[in-house]
């Protein structure tokens, strides 16, 4: 019991031996998985996906959901591309993805919390609009052929360390330091776990959400950057479905869609896993058109999962049933 | 007051309508004609019919939300054309899309229930594996070519309307309509819709009834599934594609609370005709039908919110 406990009740560790036994099932079906080439595929097509994913984590703690990020996505793109387009200064080009992508995020967070409008219905609501909106500044042609003005901000490493993992590091070091470290934190887990208690406690809400759906902004606004700065050009797909994939990586890592609990070391090994199925299914031959199937069959896979340990739990320990069951009935 | 409030509610999706009815006869004339009555009823009956199952999984609470409709739409229709291709016939192809509706719908109630997980994510995931195996099967290529008998429902009209809304969408409404409204059963969803806690304290099937809203949701779904073959004489695997946007959005627009307990089939139904007048009217427009898909968006939050003014207003 106590070794599986230890082995199980870790979400990363976890992860980290699924992440190795699907790299070894991959392997044993193709042997090109396994190369340098391939590994670095993975990890560059993780980027963005590593970026959203720390934004959904967040909401999700705020036990709301965000499926714009991906319209999102495609907008900040657009105005990435632009700017490119129009040879604007270097800072300017890097900032706009962020800054697009903050108003974006803060238009959902003013809907939720002003409008009281459930998070599935706001961002159900602006994903279709959006959709319209990256349809209508393209005006139907993509962006493409950009210069490789940009090309540096991704290509370059530092004593061997790719720019790009340092940009995910630091974002996820400052991602680590709310949740953990800050009273904004606290009022983020409060506010997913009980929201009627942590208001009644003092914390403000609306502040929390404008935060976690802002923060969740500016990392898709900075994915939309890198997005265009590595392939040099915006379609109107861009962005497609991303925010299935943030979901389902944030599960995966140990973040309930009930709200109060955020593991975003979970969160970046749910990335990887992810990515690894994805590009591993490829590999094998499996038309890419499955990749959907996949992904959501993943979703349903983890939370089905998640439900029954988590009632097993419940049954190991009789003393704490009636709180479980407590818990049910108010939910 | 409070039926006033509620009489502003219709009047104001009534008001929008004639908004919408002015525009078009203004710069379409050609919109007042029956042919294009007759488009109107044919676009509606995909959305009538899907809505309709929505409306009672909104209604049934416990954040009650099927994203997945589109989803099932598509891949009943897939399953009904592949298997008349076959050469099974269709009275026998017919029933078994249909079945695989009401399958595909019950997963999605059985999750829920049993797991006691958010229908949103639920439905999230299976939204998702469902639409993608209606495009992996196909491989994104519509299945054509179905006999033309098989047009029978789909292609004909009585008095410029179709057939299908005739012996389909008014029938399937009406039996709704009273088992909602005139029967225990209608009761029960009003109540577990309500308060979940009470229902379950004097004994109602709670996770019965929510799973039994999810099956029928499917089993509409295919059935707009089926007629969408009828329709078209092929099942196309994006024939679903908005239809879970578009169904909750005639939902909410049309007076049913987005927490459950209340509201009703009316509106929805309402609702649905001012969806297809307004894209059948903006498609005589030449309006790229992308700028519905923003305008169904706006709709969506905007139903919402005047849902909030109204409730507010109520209370006060």
């Amino acid at each position: 019991m106590s070794w599986k406990r230890w082995l199980f009740g870790r979400r990363e560790l976890t992860l980290a031996l699924a992440c190795v036994a699907v790299a070894a099932v991959f392997q044993f079906l193709s042997p090109y998985f396994l190369t340098p080439d391939n590994l670095i595929t993975i990890l560059r097509n993780s980027v963005e996906l590593l970026l959203v994913s720390l934004g959904i984590t967040f909401v999700l703690a705020t036990a709301g959901i965000d499926i714009a990020v991906g319209g999102a996505l495609g907008i900040c793109a657009i105005f990435v591309g632009w700017s490119v387009q129009g040879g604007w200064p270097f800072v300017l080009v890097v900032l706009i993805g962020p800054l697009v992508g903050t108003a974006l995020g803060l238009v959902s967070a003013f809907l939720i919390v002003q409008g009281k409008i459930p998070p599935i219905i706001a961002t159900l609501g602006l994903f279709g609009v959006y959709r319209a909106a990256i349809f209508l500044l393209l005006g139907g042609s993509w962006i493409s052929g950009l210069p490789d003005a940009l090309g540096p901000a991704v290509n370059t490493t530092i004593a061997g360390i790719p720019l790009t993992a340092i940009y995910i590091l630091f974002f996820y070091f400052i991602g680590w330091i709310v949740i953990r470290w800050v009273p904004l934190g606290i009022a983020i887990r409060a506010t997913g776990g009980n929201e009627r208690a942590a208001r009644l406690s003092g914390v403000s809400i609306g502040r929390t959400k404008f935060f976690v759906y802002g923060f969740t902004g500016l990392l898709v606004g900075f994915a939309a950057f890198l997005y265009v700065a590595r392939y040099r050009n915006v379609e109107t797909s861009t962005g497609g479905l991303i925010a299935l994939d943030a979901i389902v990586a944030s599960v995966l890592g140990g973040t309930s869609v009930l709200g109060g609990k955020a593991n975003l070391l979970g969160a970046m090994f749910g990335v990887l896993l992810v990515r690894l199925l994805q590009n591993g299914f490829v590999l094998i031959g499996v038309p890419s058109l499955w990749e959907q199937v996949i992904t959501g069959a993943l979703l349903i896979a983890v939370l089905i999962l998640d439900a029954l340990t988590e009632r097993s739990h419940a049954q190991s320990r009789p003393r704490q049933r009636g709180n479980a069951q407590r818990g049910l009935a108010t939910q | 007051m409070i039926s006033a409030f509620k009489q502003i509610r219709f009047g104001g999706l009534l008001v929008l309508w004639l908004i919408a009815l002015v525009i078009f006869a203004v710069f379409a004339p050609d919109f007042f004609t029956p042919a294009n009555f007759n488009s109107v009823l044919q676009f509606s009956t995909l959305l009538a019919l899907v809505t309709l199952g929505q409306t009672l999984v909104v209604l049934s609470g416990g954040g009650g939300i099927d994203l997945s409709v589109g989803g099932i739409v598509s891949l009943s229709g897939l399953v009904i054309a592949a298997l008349m291709k076959t050469g099974v016939p269709a009275f026998i192809a017919a029933p078994a899309g249909v079945l695989c509706g009401g399958v595909l719908g019950s997963i999605n109630g059985f999750i829920i229930t049993r797991l006691r997980l958010l229908p949103l994510i639920v439905t999230l995931g299976t939204y998702y594996a469902y639409n993608g195996l209606a495009l992996a099967l196909t491989g994104g290529a519509p299945i054509s070519g179905l006999p033309v008998s098989f047009g029978l429902l789909g292609q004909n009209s009585i008095l410029a309307i179709p057939l299908h809304t005739l012996v389909l969408v008014v029938p399937v409404f009406l039996v709704m309509q009273f088992t909602l409204n005139q029967t225990p059963l209608g009761r029960w969803i009003y109540a577990v819709g309500s308060n979940e806690k009470a229902a379950r304290l004097v004994g109602l099937p709670v996770d019965m009834i929510r799973v039994g809203v999810y099956t029928l949701s499917g089993v509409l779904a295919a059935l707009a599934g089926l007629m969408a073959d009828s329709w078209l004489l092929s099942a196309r695997p994006n024939i679903g594609d908005n239809l879970e946007l578009l169904s909750l959005t005639a939902t909410l627009l049309g007076g049913t609370s987005i927490f459950g307990g209340s509201g009703g089939l009316g509106g929805s139904l309402a609702a649905v005709l001012f969806f297809t007048s307004l894209q059948v009217g903006l498609q005589m427009l030449n309006v790229n039908s992308i700028w519905q898909l923003g305008l169904v968006g706006i709709f969506l939050i905007g139903s919402v919110l005047l849902d909030r003014m109204i409730r507010t207003a109520e209370t006060k």
